[in-house]
């Protein structure tokens, strides 16, 4: 996914972030790594290098930059980060695979538009991980939550590893738990069933809450629910989750092509009928949204949320950190989407870092020795601690931390932890849902969320809609 | 019959500005010489770039390709849309700009002022203003019952924004060209057709106009060569959607280029579009041209 702006708001948060996080100090990080990972002259065989790191815009590595004296006093390191949005991000990196240079040592690696098409220009991170002096991942990879390891790290299988999670946001269901609350009984009196989210309700009831809310029942917003529907790839990853919890695939097999990918996924699966009804109650349920939502990505979206135009929305997770920061501080509650025929979905949008293949000698074991700070537990907790954005992390360990757990309940310093009840299930193998990981990805996504566009304007029936999507998307990868 | 006369001097200035021809023919000759041989070549960028040669495989796929008819279609709409309303309104406004007597500096500067925005500025303003959430222009559509739709995210609307944004933007380039124009118009011929008792009408249809005629040629050819290639305004605002109602060639050819890399087709498009841009500027200088030709 992309944060592809940050408010006014947001960027204050960082400066005060930036301020707190120089306080923190690397005393504290320093000792505590050197203690559990290497000691000092493993840290320190790099000093002098400069790297450069190439990343989305995302809280994370707005917390990591905040966060990069600590590392430069621990290793002698240089990192200059570069952060951009997602699209810019893959054309540098691509051109510097091209160009058979390192231009950028570290990489934010996109599992879907980095590592699926561009996996032989990143560095196989076992052959450095714990060897020839360098440290080993602390707590090793196992430590990763298994989901997002399989997805943001291999490709195909698990002989190479490409990436280590780094960032995970996972769409879930975000409403407004004042407004629940409030209307709870005279909801429920109306609707004939208990609205309170979470995946026991389905994607029909979710339909019949939005459209509860859409009437003259409530004064404090005018519609039920907001969609990302903009022609982009945010559509496909909102259209997805009810896609795969009504049954339908983007290929046979999809939860391995999903999880781990591949170069020959076989042919597209979209014309099915579980997919065409899929499509048939999305394009239903876009009718009675947001009429903004054509025109909004998951950034929109989010500010539309905030300016209180709607109850409901499925997002990204890691938006939780900015809607508590704002108005509604208190007011949004977090729930794992709803469930369809099949199951509830909860699409996965995480990323890992890796190193460029191009990089060699002292730029590769900089490299190597950021990716192992930068993905370790007290670096992941710093991050959620931080006031200049912060993920949440992808360790089973940090959120086994006593002061994480505690967190997960208001009132808190780490916003996001909110949302860990909700994630805990959102993220089991039951509930993830994983978009197909494959080398012609971009096509294949830009062909869903264009037919989709079209469906949702009214050029196209859903049937017509999904046939022209399977058909594009073939083309695509050669089927 | 005309004979040319060889100037005095000529080989000496030739010969003075050979090296910045040959360095002007090497930055134009090598990028389009390795766009063609991309052309007919599949293009791999893993390991460092690599062609292997594909022959007509590019070349075919685009004039069988619907998306890029569909798209070229757009286009045409786009440009005839944009290119014609800006001529009209340029020139009206120069005419009247040109008739003030008294602030003129200060009104034309006013009118020059969208001009010097950068396209991609205009895109983001374009964008906060339709912003069905909290945009000025959408509350305003809505609160006078003009459009209550989502302006940015319905097929029709989203299309007559964006020409609307380039409209908005360089219709003074045309005002200030045409301005230009007018002040060589003859006074002398002006002023035997006052005597003459001719009215404003007559004027400007059997003067002004005829005397204008190059330089609106002058600007129709730099509008429309940037119209072709237009790209920052709808890549900001709705980035070829919704439905894909506002993908114009220059936003597929992003697409295909810098999302999908398939560099080998996006240089056969690219070079469609580079013919198609010759076309329009042969047959805009012919023209001009043969009016200059004409006593």
């Amino acid at each position: 996914m992309s944060h592809s702006s940050f408010d006014r708001r947001s960027f204050l948060k960082g400066a005060g972030g930036l301020a707190a996080l120089t306080a923190l100090g690397a005393g504290g990080l320093r000792n505590a790594l050197a203690a559990q990972i290497a000691d000092d002259a493993t840290w320190q065989q790099a000093k002098g290098t400069t790297i450069n790191f190439i990343s989305e815009n995302t809280p994370p590595t707005t917390a990591i930059a905040a966060n990069l004296e600590a590392f430069k006093k621990l290793t002698g390191i240089t990192v200059n980060i570069t952060q951009m949005e997602l699209g810019a991000l893959v054309q540098k990196v691509a051109l510097d695979f091209g160009s058979g240079r390192s231009a950028y040592d570290v990489i934010y690696a996109d599992p879907y538009q980095i590592v699926a098409p561009y996996r032989q220009g990143l560095t196989d991170l076992n052959t450095l991980n714990g060897k020839n002096g360098l440290p080993a991942i602390p707590k090793g990879v196992g430590d990763f939550i298994p989901t997002q390891l399989g997805a943001a790290g291999y490709f195909e299988n698990r002989k190479s590893l490409y990436a280590l999670p780094y960032d995970c946001p996972t769409m879930i269901w975000i409403y407004r738990k004042d407004l629940f609350d409030k209307y709870h009984d005279r909801m429920a009196a109306d609707l004939g069933f208990d609205p309170t989210p979470s995946d026991k309700i389905t994607w029909e009831q979710y339909y019949r809450i939005a459209e509860w809310f859409n009437g003259d029942h409530v004064k404090e917003v005018k519609y039920g629910t907001g969609h990302q529907a903009k022609q982009y790839d945010s559509l496909q990853c909102d259209f997805s989750n009810v896609l795969m919890a009504y049954g339908g695939e983007y290929f046979n097999n999809g939860d391995r092509v999903g999880l781990l990918g591949s170069a020959e996924p076989g042919p597209c699966t979209l014309d099915q009928p579980a997919a065409i009804e899929a499509a048939t109650f999305y394009q239903k349920l876009l009718k009675i949204a947001d009429p903004g939502s054509t025109s909004w990505d998951w950034t929109g979206l989010a500010n539309a949320f905030g300016n209180k135009r709607f109850a409901m929305m499925p997002q990204w997770h890691e938006f939780a950190g900015s809607l508590e920061s704002g108005d509604l501080k208190g007011k949004v509650g977090y729930a794992p989407l709803p469930t369809g025929p099949k199951r509830s979905v909860n699409l996965y949008g995480g990323c890992g870092i890796g190193i460029n293949g191009n990089a060699t000698g002292k730029q590769q074991t900089a490299a190597w020795l950021f990716l192992v700070w930068a993905t370790s537990p007290q670096t992941q907790l710093a991050g959620l601690k931080s006031k200049a954005g912060g993920g949440t992390p992808t360790r089973t360990s940090v959120y086994e931390m006593p002061e994480v757990q505690k967190a997960s309940t208001p009132p808190t310093d780490m916003p996001n932890m909110l949302t860990a009840d909700t994630m805990k299930v959102a993220w089991q193998p039951d509930h993830i849902g994983l978009r197909p990981k494959i080398p012609s990805w971009n096509q294949a996504d830009t062909a869903v969320f264009t037919e989709l566009s079209r469906m949702l304007a009214g050029q196209k029936k859903p049937a017509a809609a999904m046939k022209a999507a399977k058909r594009k998307v073939d083309s695509a990868t050669g089927a | 019959m005309t004979t040319r006369v060889k100037r005095p001097g000529q080989g000496f200035e030739l010969a003075m500005m050979t090296p910045a021809l040959i360095l002007l023919a090497a930055i134009s000759l090598v990028p389009l010489g390795t766009m063609i041989y991309m052309s007919l070549s599949k293009v791999s960028l893993i390991g460092g770039l690599s062609l292997s040669f594909a022959g007509l495989a590019n070349w075919t796929r685009l004039f069988t390709d619907p998306d890029i008819g569909a798209s070229w279609l757009r286009t045409v709409v786009y440009f005839v849309a944009t290119v014609g309303l800006e001529m009209v309104l340029g020139t009206l406004i120069a005419l009247l700009v040109h008739s003030l007597i008294r602030g003129r500096n200060l009104v034309l500067s006013l009118v020059l002022i969208p001009m010097f925005i950068a396209p991609i500025i205009v895109g983001l303003l374009g964008r906060f203003l339709f912003d069905p959430s909290f945009g000025l222009y959408s509350w305003l559509l809505a609160s006078t019952g003009l459009y209550e739709g989502n302006v940015m995210g319905s097929v029709g609307p989203a299309m007559y924004t964006v020409i609307g944004l380039d409209v908005w933007e360089w219709t003074p380039l045309v005002a200030l060209i045409v301005l230009a124009g007018l002040t060589a118009v003859p006074t002398d011929i002006l002023e035997a057709a006052d005597v003459d008792g001719a009215s404003y009408r007559h004027k400007l249809w059997h003067i002004v106009l005829p005397a204008i005629t190059p330089i609106l040629l002058v600007a129709l050819l730099i509008r429309s060569m940037d119209a072709l290639r237009f790209f920052a305004i709808i890549f900001i605002t709705t980035n070829g959607g919704p439905a894909d109602s506002t993908k114009t060639v220059p936003i597929r050819l992003y697409d295909i280029a810098f999302r999908f890399f398939d560099l080998g087709y996006a240089s056969a498009v690219g070079l469609t579009m580079l013919a198609v841009s010759i076309i329009i500027a042969t047959v805009f200088v012919r023209v001009l041209e043969r009016r200059e030709a004409t006593p």
